[in-house]
């Protein structure tokens, strides 16, 4: 469903990603692992579109998506969730508004069918009685719950989470990883995930790739990383 | 000599940004990208936000001018045309400057700190990402609220100039109430509210320009939001004051 090959990205002069290629299938999950500043995030807002590499590819569905306007790609968008770091919803919005605000604007739903869509995804985050309070009225994880519940209101097919547990005790960011996992199952969707958290990217991935200095070292299953002899690897996962 | 070589770059760059951030907003107008319900309810906030301290200061001002009028116009013995001078100083000049001053401060200062917060906190980037254009969702109704709230602020100041500059007239200076507003009818031809209200239009502009794109483009945290919206408020004003002498040399050159 994702298939990036040798994007390349410099921003000011310094090189952000060097040669960067994988794929991603349907319903798997690729934790990409890195310090900070070594790309993750300018990765991600190439596979939302969001930056333009200087070379590459990247297909969502086999369209190659560097090659889309910004109309096309606001079209695009519409089958792709992104789940922000701090959750980026709407705070003049309450969570229900937040949530029925893509139905609204891309579906003929009316309001008793967004009512019902949005009732059903704030269950399965368990906000279901949030859904009249606003965003400052709700911790860093409820946050991160709406916010991946508003990725996936339009049934995304691509799921792409940027540093979903940072911000968050060990409690909470074993719930959002496990809940993500189970979302991603739930809709087959090929999920990316960007984060530092190694203990997390070891339980819901099904494989991770870490980038050092905008390349990618390696990339494979945990047990692969695991037994990888790469010293890197080792001091990093360690 | 660096330093400042990088410092004139840097001031290209940012007219650059701003003067394709017009044209994009314009673009998405002429589209007819235009949020009715959005622009109605930026209107309201934006208007009822700044309405009532545009009418207190535009009431003293009237009462001001006409306060100094008496005493200046008693010297020369023509105290009867006070009500001259506060309708074609308030609809010629004061009104629509110091509404657009007052509207850069209120309404102007809440858009870029509103679109300052969203774009470090994400939100204009999600906006993005949900597949919807944050140009037409959340620039160009406030970009159009401008335009629509403030000709309407001006007019409320002129009426409300004209009451304050009524009051002193009739009640300190003793002029009769039936005079003082036929005075002020006689006084005023189309050409006085038209030179002045025109301008107000090229202010709605600028302030709505300036201060949406300075919200839309704020880096930096909490600090930057702070720090953007002051420039976006004192770059208004400058600019208000500026165009307002270009524009009063060409209506006079045309219409006198």
């Amino acid at each position: 469903m994702i298939h990036v090959s040798h994007l390349v990205k410099t921003i000011q002069g310094q090189m952000i990603l060097d040669d960067i290629s994988f794929d991603v299938a349907r319903a798997e999950i690729l934790v990409v692992l890195g310090e900070s500043g070594a790309g993750k995030s300018v990765l991600l807002k190439h596979l939302i579109g969001l930056l333009k590499p200087d070379k590459g590819v990247i297909e969502i569905e086999g369209r190659d998506i560097t090659k889309l306007s910004e109309e096309e790609l606001l079209r695009q968008r519409q089958q792709m969730g992104y789940l922000f770091q701090e959750g980026a919803l709407y705070d003049f919005m309450n969570v229900f508004d937040n949530l029925a605000f893509p139905l609204r604007e891309h579906t003929s739903f009316d309001s008793r069918m967004i009512a019902i869509k949005v009732e059903e995804i704030l269950k399965m985050v368990g906000l279901e009685a949030a859904k009249h309070k606003y965003p400052s009225e709700l911790s860093g994880g409820m946050r991160k719950r709406v916010g991946l519940a508003r990725a996936m209101i339009m049934d995304a097919k691509i799921l792409l989470c940027d540093e979903p547990t940072s911000g968050l005790d060990p409690i909470r960011s074993r719930d959002i990883s496990d809940l993500i996992r189970q979302v991603s199952r739930r809709y087959q969707c090929a999920t990316v995930i960007t984060s530092h958290d190694i203990d997390n990217a070891f339980r819901i991935a099904d494989r991770i790739a870490i980038i050092q200095q905008g390349k990618i070292v390696i990339i494979g299953t945990p047990q692969a990383l695991k037994s990888s002899e790469n010293h890197f690897v080792q001091e990093f996962i360690s | 000599m660096k330093q400042i070589t990088n410092r004139f770059f840097l001031v290209v760059s940012q007219m650059g940004d701003a003067i394709y951030f017009l044209m994009d907003v314009l673009r998405n107008i002429f589209k007819g990208r235009v949020r009715f319900n959005e622009v109605l309810k930026q209107s309201y906030e934006q208007g009822w936000q700044s309405a009532v301290i545009v009418a207190l200061t535009s009431f003293a001002s009237g009462a001001v001018l006409a306060l100094q009028g008496h005493v200046v116009l008693s010297r020369l013995g023509a105290k009867e045309y006070i009500a001259q001078l506060v309708a074609l100083s308030l609809l010629r000049e004061m009104s629509p400057v110091f509404t657009a001053i007052i509207f850069s401060a209120k309404a102007g200062a809440r858009i870029t700190a509103e679109l300052g917060t969203m774009s470090v906190n994400d939100q204009i980037l999600a906006t993005r990402t949900m597949g919807v254009d944050p140009m037409e969702f959340l620039v160009v109704p406030r970009f159009l609220a401008c335009f629509l709230v403030l000709p309407i602020l001006t007019l409320i100041s002129e009426i409300v100039g004209i009451l304050g500059g009524y009051f002193i007239g009739v009640y300190q200076a003793n002029i009769p109430g039936v005079f003082y507003i036929n005075q002020t009818i006689n006084a005023v031809r189309f050409v006085d509210f038209f030179s002045g209200f025109i301008k107000v239009f090229f202010f709605a502009i600028l302030i709505g320009w300036i201060c949406c794109s300075r919200g839309f483009t704020t880096k930096g945290g909490s600090l930057g939001v702070g720090k953007y919206t002051t420039e976006a408020v004192a770059q208004s004003i400058i600019l208000v004051i500026i165009f307002n002498t270009i524009l009063t040399k060409i209506i006079l050159t045309f219409w006198g």
